[in-house]
């Protein structure tokens, strides 16, 4: 039908004015968080080998364990975890509101003054100006640089949003909106209640605590699961499976997340309501993390031919798993009995990997596979680039988080056995260590394949293809496996 | 849903637990009331001041940037969250005075062994010891006879420097922090504030200030004073007689 033609090739221009209104601060965001990622995981690596060989790079300050350690997570967090986030969060709210961007100065801005709180953050650490708030470790002047140009970058996807045209509202947006609207509180909350308000140091231990859990649960989980939203009905092509589950798993994680964290002072000179609140809210997460993976597998069902060939449906997939095996190990390990044995392990390192590796990051690489070729209208160069970083990271991850929660059990029974030396404690996680760092050496190696290769797209040096890349073959396919090379401006107009 | 009724439904799931287990108990925290000895229980009759010596915040700060957190904790927790009260020396000491009288210090942390700092920390992993007591138990291993070095700080300083350097501790995964010493050539008699015991020949190693600062914190964490009967949370604490 006529109209219909008119309507689709009307929001295809749409589509593609937003895409290239966004296509600077996109990319800038993820190629600099892709950066930031291959040097907190280069710092993983070396603090992890540290762990078990102490004499390894031994005898300069800033690279002494705590310092390196320190470096990898914050920059785990603030440099990849949160720039991948604004990325995914502008892009993805102009698409769904359906508004070009007209404020990209401006987030560009805010962006480099992100990154620059980011290195000055980096290098306060590693010269001995950490303040040793865990995940809060930057020179404190970073923190108000950081907040500040979170709200220049981000304000204006709510703004899409509110002036969005009588429209449907989508799962995703609910998720992306309550992310914006989360971050801040828990950013300002968190560090005004530690560095600015004079208060206990055990509560300002346990708001510490609480803003690790928090930022995982009500920042990183929100996006992640709106970027899993929006690419699995995307890439199969069918409707989420159940709207009232999807919001039912929304508003279980709004009110369980933001009990969650204290568990952590488990024991300490506190109320001791607190603590074990947030160990029951942890476990409770079950609760979301179940109704997110029944309702995007179930959608998936019947397209497992999808899942083999898109880059992005196969990472978010991984991503959705690793949320549904988050929510299996809260429970596993916050019930009293477990609780005494992680609290002072490996386990929680491990944990907070699964949650921004395993879970946010998988779901993010899946948004950026997706998202960057529509910006820069090309394709990715290779097949191969693609599924290396899949395998390398899955196996890693996987490595890390069950090397870390076992070998973080094993610790705490040795811990728990008061009778025996300490020696035997202390040693007991040894060999955990060790398949770590060669875990953290897998996951380096695959990210980067996958900085390179976004390097590579960002110098709009892809494929010119109407063809996307994908990672399963058509072996009937005579020339190019796919499909006729070429700018792709130009064989449209060839075939009109 | 609308747009108003979201929001709102947003701020009440996140506002609640934020009043409750955030500002609430933060403002009611900030300022804990002072804790007495009453006579029929301890004896005394007397206010609760708790007690410690050193440079507490130039030390914790020192303690934070190099990361100690991350391996050491300094926490005591009650026998239903951990088993660290009967580990020898970390919550307390069971032993006898110079007069032959048992005495047991050994207790759980209260909201005051944190007295001078800004922040608790509480520690992310128990790779290393818990430090709640390591001022106590220096202050013990410098009395044994096999003791390399005569007092605490000389004790700590050696450890620092080289944490591997005991042969009892050939096992330790401790991290050098050799960064916080600095080495030089000796004239003359040498100066008098160089570490015993470390050094090559015609060298002397001499803590810099963060080294000394982060001593003092190490040291002042000791748990010998006497709590009043009301926060001694002990399980064979007796009233006094």
């Amino acid at each position: 039908m006529p109209t219909d033609d008119i309507a689709f090739q009307k929001d295809s221009e749409l589509r593609a004015k937003i895409d290239r209104s966004l296509r600077h601060p996109v990319m800038f965001f993820f190629a600099s968080g892709a950066t930031w990622l291959a040097l907190s995981l280069l710092l993983g690596f070396i603090s992890s080998a540290k762990a078990h060989s102490p004499t390894f790079l031994d005898g300069c300050g800033f690279l002494s364990y705590g310092r390196v350690y320190a470096a990898h997570l914050n920059l785990l967090v603030y440099g990849w975890g949160c720039q991948a986030a604004f990325g995914l969060v502008i892009w993805l709210m102009a698409r769904l509101s359906r508004k070009e961007c007209s404020a990209v100065g401006i987030i560009l801005t805010a962006g480099h003054v992100w990154n620059f709180g980011v290195l000055v953050g980096f290098l306060g650490i590693i010269a001995g100006y950490g303040t040793g708030k865990p995940w809060m470790e930057f020179p404190v002047a970073v923190w108000p640089m950081l907040l500040l140009s979170y709200l220049f970058i981000t304000v204006w996807s709510f703004v899409q949003f509110r002036c969005s045209e009588g429209g449907k509202i989508y799962v995703a947006q609910w998720y992306l909106v309550a992310a914006l609207f989360w971050f801040p509180w828990i950013f300002l909350t968190a560090h005004l209640f530690v560095f600015v308000f004079n208060g206990h140091p055990v509560m300002a231990a346990a708001v510490n605590a609480w803003f690790k859990y928090a930022l995982i649960f009500l920042f990183f989980t929100p996006v992640a699961l709106g970027t899993a939203y929006y690419l699995v009905p995307k890439v199969t092509g069918r409707p989420i499976y159940s709207y009232a589950l999807a919001l039912f798993g929304f508003w279980a994680l709004a009110v369980i997340g933001p009990w969650a964290g204290m568990q952590r002072l488990a024991g300490a000179p506190l109320p001791q309501f607190m603590p074990y609140l947030g160990a029951a809210a942890t476990i409770l997460i079950l609760i979301p993390a179940l109704a997110v993976g029944v309702n995007i597998i179930m959608t998936i069902r019947g397209h497992e031919d999808a899942v083999s060939a898109s880059p992005s449906l196969r990472f978010a997939l991984g991503g959705i798993v690793s949320f549904l095996t988050l929510g299996v190990l809260g429970l596993v390990l916050n019930t009293p009995g477990t609780l005494k044995l992680t609290q002072f392990s490996l386990t929680g390192y491990g944990y907070e990997i699964l949650a921004i590796y395993g879970f946010f990051s998988m779901c993010a690489f899946g948004g950026i596979y997706f998202i960057v070729p529509r910006i820069t209208r090309r394709e990715w160069l290779s097949r191969r680039f693609i599924s290396w970083h899949f395998w390398l990271t899955v196996y890693g991850v996987g490595t890390v988080v069950v090397c870390s929660i076992m070998g973080g059990l094993f610790q705490g029974q040795a811990q728990e056995a008061y009778g025996s030396a300490w020696m035997d404690a202390a040693t007991r996680s040894y060999a955990y260590n060790i398949g770590t760092t060669i875990a953290w050496s897998f996951i380096l190696f695959g990210s980067i394949f996958f900085l390179l290769h976004l390097l590579l797209m960002w110098a709009r040096l892809g494929r010119r293809s109407q063809h996307p890349t994908l990672l399963k073959v058509d072996d009937h396919h005579e020339a190019s496996p796919h499909g006729p090379e070429g700018d792709l401006d130009e064989l449209q107009s060839a075939e009109a | 849903m609308s747009f108003k009724a979201f929001t709102l439904a947003l701020m009440f799931s996140f506002g609640i637990p934020w009043l409750m287990i955030i500002v609430v108990p933060f403002s009611k925290m900030r300022h804990v009331e002072p804790i007495y000895f009453t006579e029929e229980a301890d004896g005394r009759d007397d206010v609760y001041v708790p007690r410690r010596a050193g440079r507490i915040a130039n030390g914790a700060a020192i303690y934070a940037a190099n990361g100690c957190y991350i391996c050491h904790t300094q926490l005591i927790r009650p026998s239903f969250a951990g088993s660290e009260l009967g580990r020898p020396g970390w919550a307390g000491f069971k032993e006898q005075d110079d007069a032959g009288i048992p005495v047991d210090t050994r207790r759980e942390t209260t909201p005051f062994d944190y007295v001078g700092e800004s922040f608790a920390q509480i520690g992310l992993m128990r790779n290393g010891p818990d430090l709640s007591n390591v001022g106590g138990r220096i202050e013990r291993y410098v009395k044994e006879d096999d003791a390399d070095a005569k007092t605490p700080e000389n004790w700590l300083f050696l450890h620092l420097y080289d944490p591997r350097k005991k042969v009892k501790a050939y096992w330790s995964t401790c991290p050098s922090q050799a960064h916080l010493f600095t080495t030089r050539n000796v004239y003359g008699q040498g100066s008098p504030d160089a570490v015993p015991g470390l050094g090559g020949e015609g060298e002397e190693v001499l803590p810099t200030d963060q080294a000394l600062a982060l001593a003092s914190y190490l040291i002042s964490m000791k748990k010998d004073d006497a709590v009043p009967y009301s926060i001694n949370y002990r399980r064979d604490k007796k009233k006094a007689e």
